[in-house]
């Protein structure tokens, strides 16, 4: 029996709505880092955000992994630490040597391998990894922390299936009313 | 709207009348207000010139400094000063209009006011150092007045504060002047506080903490006098048997409520109203007039006058939401601008009083000392008119009242005493705290906050101290949350204190004619009324010839938001207490500014803050210290 294929879920960020609080990214670095805001300040841990805020024109919008379908970082990973997985990219992090080819390839600059919390540099590694949003894979979201985190309501978690539906069926119902009106001419005539 | 946001009796009956009438309330704007912002909470957000906004990435590699160079430590410690400024001049502006009252008293200018307790006015001569030899007591006002005003004139900066001068240890104030932090002008030191933070001043953070420490000490110094000289005006605190919560409004009595600080305005209100009972009266109020307070002015006139407490901070809009409140009159601080729009939906007149302080939908009565009782009169008018317009259909008065036994200035705990030993009132505390029949001292003071659950914290702290033997005091909204969960009843002591407290508070009582034990929680007053607590403190101090930081004695504000609170929690470090935070201040965003307050302040003052969220916790960690404390004494 085949499969039912859907297509990995995205952060959706509306450029109108953002204001470019960074809240987004703080939501994500502690998120990853199962610590608290109080807590992860006061120890003074490195943490880094899966998403970045930039500003373009005059518009900000916070950018991150799009979850590729044919993801190059997945093809161009030499350890295969890189791979499709629960409908997201996800990392194998202890596959990853740190190479970052995945980083030149990605065409979204969306992916970062630096240490991290706990992680330290030494004489023989630099501690880094490829990180990059999974979607908040792992943290027992139900939602990505950077969509709960968000004042403004500026990202939504987008289920492709979902979407298109909607749109398929806001269309298809102003097509029937014009059906209607067609057949109302009609029996006038 | 899940009710665990408070645990006020009263909100489970009001909350959902609320909803259904389409009211928001504090605890639902609370709820929108989520995910409130990380780098405000870290306290690296700076929004002191238009360059900004900066803040500072607290985890990684982003930005480490503002625009114009500042870091996290900067950026922190200039935030928090100019938190304490704002603290010491709401405590310092309601001190100096009191004490403009007293000039204006002297003077024979204000006939609304009088000097009601002229005992305590040549106390306050006495501590200035004013000489009361042969004068006639307004001459004794004058001189007070000039003395206290002093304390806002002085360009002298190697003098301090007349009345930080005449309050402290003098150990205490030679190690506050070797560290160049008292003031010697309370709006000096504002102003120095406002300008040092300004975009390119001052930029070391231990330099602004210490600014800082200054501005908290000018926030005591207004307070102190603020206390004192309304104790002149309108009498000391005395042992007084009221209750506290919503149920205290009546439904057959025109209701006002008195809400916000200061009793030159709550004062006035109870007096003019008792004239004008029979005016209620025929307008069909039975009861005729019950005032009833909110916050500090409630505490105010409720130590003073036995006046009830309907109210602390979080639940103002609930007394609104009873629909039976007629008048709300306010005039300063803690006031939620909620209030007008709430007064709207029911008949309730909201009144602002003070040019200073109005709110958009409010309407406006200018009081003015001089006018203080045709102003008065006019606010009174203003409520049984409106409670003609009530709408008994939407009457709904929770049936919850506690009693509370309060009213414990020094003056009242000090005649307690002497009924035990009149030679020496002081004896019988030291004699129970060296014997450990009192473990400790514990001060509660400070906010509610929407960050905790409403009182929550405060009744479990107190429950906790007091069956380890802890004396208990408490002011401002911390007093409030005892008085209405009934923590200032005698029955709570036979309840809750331990079996040495018990026995003290119950011979205590027994001899002071209250036919039974003093209530669990001393009921000192409203928020600027902590410098009581300071007076307390000195005098044993000094009975024992040592210095503050070395007594058995903590404070704690479990549910600290106001900048006052910030500049209260830091004065009380500064004096050598440690002092307990149950909300997480906004600081530690910077690592160097968070030691500064909690580990190295100890050193330097003595006193230090102790951030713990979890009351149980803090109730142990407090009794830690206490016990530290008694180690260090040898008892």
């Amino acid at each position: 029996m085949k499969q039912q294929q859907r297509e990995n879920a995205i952060v959706f960020a509306d450029p109108e709505r953002c204001l470019g609080c960074h809240g987004c990214e703080l939501a994500c670095a502690l998120a990853h880092s199962g610590t608290g805001l109080h807590q992860a300040a006061l120890q003074g841990l490195t943490l880094r955000p899966r998403n970045r805020v930039v500003a373009a024109g005059d518009v900000m919008m916070p950018v991150q992994c799009r979850q590729c379908e044919d993801a190059p970082c997945a093809c161009a990973c030499p350890t295969g630490a890189m791979l499709q997985e629960k409908g997201a990219v996800g990392v194998r992090e202890k596959n990853c040597v740190g190479c970052k080819v995945c980083v030149m390839v990605c065409p979204f600059g969306a992916i970062s391998v630096k240490h991290e919390g706990s992680e330290e540099a030494t004489g023989r590694t630099n501690g880094g990894v490829a990180r990059k949003c999974d979607l908040c894979a792992g943290t027992g979201r139900e939602i990505p922390a950077c969509v709960e985190g968000c004042p403004t309501k500026a990202l939504t978690l987008v289920d492709l299936e979902e979407y298109r539906q909607s749109l398929i069926e806001a269309r298809a119902a102003e097509l029937a009313q014009s059906l209607q009106f067609l057949k109302k001419r009609k029996a006038k005539l | 709207m899940t009710l665990n946001l408070t645990t006020d009796p009263s909100a489970a009956t009001l909350l959902p009348i609320a909803k259904k009438e389409g009211i928001s309330t504090v605890w639902d704007r609370h709820r929108a207000m989520q995910p409130q912002c990380g780098f405000g909470q870290l306290g690296v957000c700076c929004r002191i010139c238009w360059k900004g906004p900066c803040r500072i990435d607290p985890f990684g590699d982003g930005p480490q400094r503002g625009i114009c160079g500042a870091d996290a430590d900067t950026i922190v410690a200039r935030n928090l000063i100019r938190m304490i400024a704002a603290g010491a001049a709401g405590h310092s502006e309601h001190g100096r209009h009191v004490a403009l009252a007293l000039q204006g008293v002297s003077q024979g200018k204000l006939p609304a006011y009088q000097i009601r307790d002229e005992a305590k006015l040549l106390r306050v001569a006495a501590k200035l150092k004013i000489c009361t030899e042969g004068q006639e007591i307004q001459a004794v006002a004058a001189a007070v007045a000039k003395a206290t005003l002093e304390d806002f004139q002085s360009q002298d900066h190697d003098a301090p504060c007349n009345w930080i001068e005449a309050t402290l240890t003098k150990e205490r104030l030679e190690r506050l002047q070797a560290l160049h932090v008292v003031p010697h002008n309370i709006d000096a030191v504002i102003t120095q506080i406002m300008g040092r933070t300004l975009v390119g001043c001052d930029a070391d953070p231990v330099n602004l903490i210490l600014g800082g420490i200054k501005g908290a000490l000018a926030d005591f110094n207004g307070m102190c006098l603020a206390t004192e000289i309304s104790d002149a005006l309108f009498g000391a605190p005395a042992p007084v048997v009221t209750a506290a919560n919503l149920g205290v409004i009546k439904p057959d009595a025109v209701n006002i409520a008195v809400h916000g600080h200061n009793p030159l305005l709550s004062e006035v209100v109870c007096e003019v109203a008792q004239q004008m009972d029979e005016e209620a009266r025929k307008a069909g109020a039975k009861e005729g007039i019950n005032i009833v307070g909110i916050c500090c002015t409630g505490n105010e006139v409720m130590v003073r006058h036995g006046i009830p407490l309907a109210a602390n901070y979080l639940s103002q809009e609930l007394a609104l939401v009873t629909g039976a409140v007629d008048a709300m009159v306010v005039d300063v601080q803690c006031i939620m601008p909620s209030v007008a729009e709430i007064g709207a939906c029911f008949h309730t007149a909201v009144i602002t009083t003070m040019e200073e302080n109005k709110i958009k939908g409010a309407s406006h009565v200018s009081f003015k000392e001089e006018t203080a009782l045709e102003n008065a009169r006019q606010i009174v008018e203003t409520a049984i008119e409106a409670y003609k317009r009530r709408d008994p259909r939407r009457v709904n008065i929770p049936d919850f009242k506690q009693t509370a036994i309060v009213g414990f200035g020094l003056e009242s705990v000090v005649a307690a005493l002497a009924t035990l030993n009149a030679e020496d009132p002081l004896q019988p505390l030291i004699d129970n705290i060296a014997n450990g029949n009192i473990r400790g001292i514990a001060l509660f003071a400070g906010c509610n906050s929407t960050q905790v659950a409403q009182d929550s914290s405060f009744v479990t702290m107190a429950k906790k101290l007091a069956k380890n033997n802890v004396l208990l005091l408490a002011t401002g909204c911390g007093a409030g949350s005892f008085a209405k969960h009934g923590l200032m009843t005698q029955e709570a002591t036979v309840e809750y204190a331990g079996d040495s407290l018990k026995a003290v508070l119950t011979a205590i009582g027994t001899s002071a004619g209250l036919n039974g034990p003093l209530p669990l929680v001393l009921h000192m007053g409203s928020c600027v009324d902590n410098s009581r607590a300071v007076e307390v403190a000195v005098a044993v101090a000094n009975r024992l010839g040592v210095d503050l930081d070395k007594l058995p004695l903590v404070a704690s504000a479990p549910e600290a938001m106001s900048e006052k609170a910030v500049a209260i929690g830091t004065w009380s470090v500064a004096l050598g207490i440690p002092t307990h935070l149950g909300t997480m201040p906004q600081v530690t965003g910077s690592a160097q500014v968070t030691e500064l307050l909690t580990q190295t302040a100890k050193d330097l003052l003595g006193g230090y803050f102790l951030v713990e969220l979890d009351p149980e916790l803090a109730a142990e960690k407090l009794l830690e210290v206490i016990d530290e404390r008694r180690k260090g004494l040898g008892i």
